[in-house]
C-alpha cells in the first residue's frame, strides 16, 4: 500500500513537473525586429523598452534585433524563429509582408503593426496603436498656446497610427479654437529617416505661419526639432515642437512643448498571456488615456493653468464624455485636413 | 490660401529646393564622371552615407563646418577607394560590390551612430549664410537662391569646371576614352585602371561631399540612413543626363522645385493623395531627361572591367 502511495505520489509529482514545464515552454522567449536603433526617444524606443519589461514581467527572455532597416528582413526572422523565440515582434509596417510570410512557413506565431485584417489564429496578431486620444490633447493644447494661431502637422509617412494621431490632432485644435488654422504636410513616402526632408518641410510650414509643430517620424522628427530650433516664427518668437510617442526631453533645448507618449508593454504582456491561454491572434490590443498607456507630457513649456485645463479635457475623454474616434484611414485624413485649413 | 502663400513661405519653398537640390547635384556629378570613365558606381549611396556620417562627426567636434565636409569627402574617398580596388583593380562585378558597399556601410554608420550618439543625438547650429549681394535683395528669388551656405555655390561653379573637363581638357577625353574605348586609350600610352581609378576616386569626394551637406546643412543632425536613397537618385540623374553635368544640375533642380511644390500643395490643403503629389518630383525629372537627354550615349564599356589583351 505504501508503495502504491508512493508510486501515485511520484506520478503526480512527474505529472506536475511536466505540466509546468509544457506550460513555461510554450513562451521562452519573444524577439522584437526594429528598423531603427531602440535608443530614437520614439518609435523604435518605446518598443523596444516595452519588450524588454514584458518578458522581464513574464519571466521570458527576450531577444533585440534593432537597426534593421526599412529592407528584407526574412533572413533576421528566419534565424530568429528557429533560434527558438516563441514570438517575433515586427515592430514596423514595412515588415507586414514578409512577417506574416515566416510565420506560415515556420509557424511561428508574429505579430505586426498596422494590418487589423490579418489576424489568423495562434500565429499571426496586429497591434494597430493609437494614441489618439493624446493627440486630441495635444490638439487642444496647441490651440491654447499658439500665438499665431496657425499650427503645423508634419509627418514622414501615412500609416494608420500616425493619420488616427494626425486627425485627433486636428480635430481637438478646431475643439478648442475654431479659428486656428492646421497645416498638414506629409515629407514623403515613408520617409522615416529623412532628417533632411523633416528639417525641410518644417521649415517650410513655419514660413506658412506655424508656431507650433506636431511631429511625427522616427529619425526624421531629429530633423524637425532641429527645424524648430533653428527657425524663427513668423513673429520673431520660439516654435515649439509636440512630438509623438516616446519623450526627447533628455535631448530638449527648451522648444519641446509635450509628446504624446505611449507605454507598448501592457500590449506585448497582453501577447505573451494570449499565447499561453492559446488566444494569440484572435483580438485585437489598444492603448489608452485611461490606463495612463497613453498621456500628454508635461514639460515647463506648458503653463500650469493651461496644463490644468487639458487634464479635465482628459477626465472628460476617459469619462466618455468626450468621444475621440480614430481615423486611419488616410484618405479620410486628407480630406478632413483640407475642410480644417482655414 | 492666398495668405499662406506669403513671400516668406515661397521663399522657404524655394530655399528648400535649394537645399535637397545640392546633394543630389554633388552625387550626380560624381556619379557621372565614373561612368564616363567606364565604372558603374551603384556604391555611390554608401559613399554618401558615410560622407555624412563623417562629415557629421567633422563638424560636430570641430565646430567647423568646412572640416566637416572635408572630413565628409574623405570619408566618400574611403568607400570609393573600396571600390577601386575590388571593381577597378581586380575587376570583380561592380553592381555587386556597389550594393555591398552601399548595404555595408548603412549598417557601419547606424553601428556607429549607435555608440557614439544614440543618447544625445547632437544638433548643429544653423549654417552660416553667405548672401550675394544686390541678388540676394530681390523679392522671394533674393532668399530662395542666394542666400545660401558658401558650398550652395562652389557645387553650381563645379558644373562649369566639370563641362570644361570634360570638353576642353587632357583629363576629359582619358575619361571619355575609359568609358568608350579603354584599349584604345591603353595604345595611346594611358593607364586605363589609373584613369579609372581617379574617377572612382572623385566619384567618392563629391558623394562625401554630398552626404556631408545633406547631415550637416540639410538636416544639422546624422540619424542613421539619413541619406534616404539620395545616392540612387544620382545614379539616375547621372544616366539620364548621359555625360552633361548641366543637365545633372538641371535635373537635382527640378527635382528639388517639384519637393517643395509637393509641400507647397499640401500646405494649400489641395485633397489629392499624398502619393500621387509625391510622385511629381520623380516624373518630372524622368520627362525632363528622357525629351531633352535622349540624343546623347551611355559609355560602350561601362560597367566592364578593363583587362589588358582581353576580348
Amino acid at each position: 500500500m505504501k508503495k502504491q502511495l508512493l508510486s501515485a505520489l511520484s506520478a503526480i509529482l512527474l505529472a506536475g513537473t511536466m505540466f509546468g514545464a509544457a506550460s513555461a515552454a510554450e513562451v521562452k522567449s519573444i524577439a522584437i525586429l526594429t528598423p531603427e536603433e531602440g535608443t530614437d526617444y520614439g518609435w523604435n524606443q518605446q518598443g523596444v523598452d516595452a519588450a524588454k519589461a514584458a518578458a522581464k514581467a513574464a519571466g521570458v527572455e527576450v531577444v533585440v534585433a534593432q537597426g534593421l532597416g526599412y529592407g528584407d528582413v526574412r533572413p533576421t526572422l528566419r534565424e530568429l524563429a528557429e533560434e527558438g523565440a516563441s514570438l517575433l515582434i515586427a515592430h514596423a509596417s514595412g515588415y507586414n509582408t514578409a512577417a506574416p510570410e515566416i510565420a506560415k512557413e515556420l509557424n511561428v506565431p508574429v505579430a505586426i503593426v498596422d494590418t487589423p485584417s490579418a489576424l489568423s489564429k495562434g500565429l499571426i496578431a496586429d497591434y494597430t496603436l493609437s494614441g489618439h486620444e493624446g493627440a486630441y490633447l495635444a490638439g487642444r493644447l496647441a490651440a491654447k498656446m499658439s500665438r499665431s494661431k496657425t499650427v503645423g502637422i508634419v509627418v514622414s509617412g501615412e500609416p494608420p497610427s500616425w493619420n488616427s494621431q494626425s486627425s485627433a490632432f486636428a480635430k481637438g485644435v478646431k475643439e478648442e479654437n475654431g479659428d486656428v488654422k492646421v497645416i498638414y504636410a506629409v515629407i514623403g513616402p515613408a520617409a522615416y529617416s529623412d532628417a533632411a526632408g523633416g528639417k525641410r518641410v518644417t521649415e517650410s510650414v513655419i514660413a506658412a505661419g506655424a508656431d507650433i509643430i506636431f511631429g511625427q517620424g522616427n529619425g526624421s522628427s531629429f530633423g524637425m526639432l532641429q527645424a524648430v530650433e533653428t527657425t524663427k516664427a513668423a513673429d520673431g518668437g520660439k516654435v515649439l515642437f509636440i512630438d509623438v510617442i516616446g519623450d526627447k526631453s533628455p535631448i530638449d533645448k527648451g522648444f519641446l512643448l509635450s509628446s504624446v507618449v505611449w507605454n507598448i508593454e501592457p500590449v506585448y504582456a497582453a501577447m505573451i498571456a494570449d499565447l499561453k491561454a492559446d488566444t494569440f491572434g484572435t483580438k485585437s490590443y489598444a492603448i489608452g488615456l485611461k490606463d495612463d498607456s497613453v498621456k500628454l507630457l508635461k514639460t515647463p513649456q506648458i503653463p500650469d493653468d493651461v496644463w490644468g485645463d487639458v487634464q479635465k479635457i482628459r477626465e472628460d475623454i476617459i469619462s466618455g464624455k468626450i468621444k475621440v474616434e480614430p481615423v486611419f484611414e488616410a484618405t479620410a485624413v486628407r480630406a478632413l485636413m483640407s475642410d480644417v485649413k482655414e | 490660401m492666398s495668405d499662406l502663400f506669403s513671400e516668406l513661405f515661397l521663399g522657404a519653398l524655394l530655399f528648400g529646393a535649394m537645399t535637397a537640390a545640392v546633394p543630389l547635384l554633388l552625387a550626380g556629378l560624381g556619379e557621372q564622371i565614373s561612368e564616363k570613365a567606364g565604372v558603374l558606381n551603384i556604391g555611390i549611396e554608401g559613399m554618401m552615407i558615410f560622407g555624412a556620417y563623417t562629415g557629421f562627426v567633422g563638424a560636430y567636434y570641430s565646430g567647423s563646418l568646412w572640416f566637416g565636409f572635408l572630413t565628409g569627402a574623405l570619408g566618400g574617398a574611403v568607400v570609393a577607394s573600396i571600390m577601386v580596388l575590388l571593381c577597378v583593380r581586380i575587376g570583380l562585378n561592380q553592381i555587386v560590390i556597389g550594393i555591398g558597399l552601399t548595404l555595408g556601410f548603412d549598417g557601419l554608420t547606424a553601428l556607429l551612430h549607435h555608440f557614439q550618439f544614440s543618447r544625445t543625438y547632437p544638433r548643429l547650429a544653423a549654417a552660416e549664410i553667405t548672401a550675394i549681394p544686390l541678388l540676394s535683395d530681390i523679392p522671394v528669388i533674393g532668399p530662395a537662391f542666394f542666400r545660401h551656405h558658401l558650398l550652395v555655390y562652389l557645387a553650381v561653379l563645379l558644373v562649369g569646371v566639370m563641362v570644361y573637363v570634360y570638353r576642353r581638357t587632357q583629363l576629359g577625353l582619358n575619361l571619355q576614352a575609359a568609358g568608350d574605348k579603354p584599349a584604345a586609350l591603353d595604345v595611346a600610352g594611358v593607364d586605363v585602371v589609373r584613369t579609372r581609378t581617379v574617377a572612382v576616386l572623385s566619384t567618392g569626394v563629391l558623394a562625401g561631399l554630398g552626404g556631408a551637406y545633406l547631415a550637416d546643412v540639410g538636416a544639422g543632425i546624422f540619424v542613421p540612413f539619413i541619406t534616404n536613397g539620395a545616392g540612387f537618385l544620382g545614379i539616375v540623374l547621372a544616366m539620364l543626363a548621359r555625360g552633361r553635368p548641366l543637365w545633372v544640375l538641371l535635373g537635382a533642380l527640378v527635382f528639388g522645385l517639384c519637393l517643395s511644390l509637393t509641400t507647397a500643395l499640401q500646405v494649400a490643403g489641395i485633397n489629392i493623395p499624398t502619393d500621387v503629389i509625391q510622385m511629381i518630383p520623380f516624373l518630372a525629372v524622368m520627362a525632363m531627361l528622357v525629351i531633352f537627354g535622349r540624343r546623347s550615349q551611355l559609355p560602350a564599356a561601362l560597367g566592364i572591367p578593363y583587362v589588358r589583351g582581353a576580348r
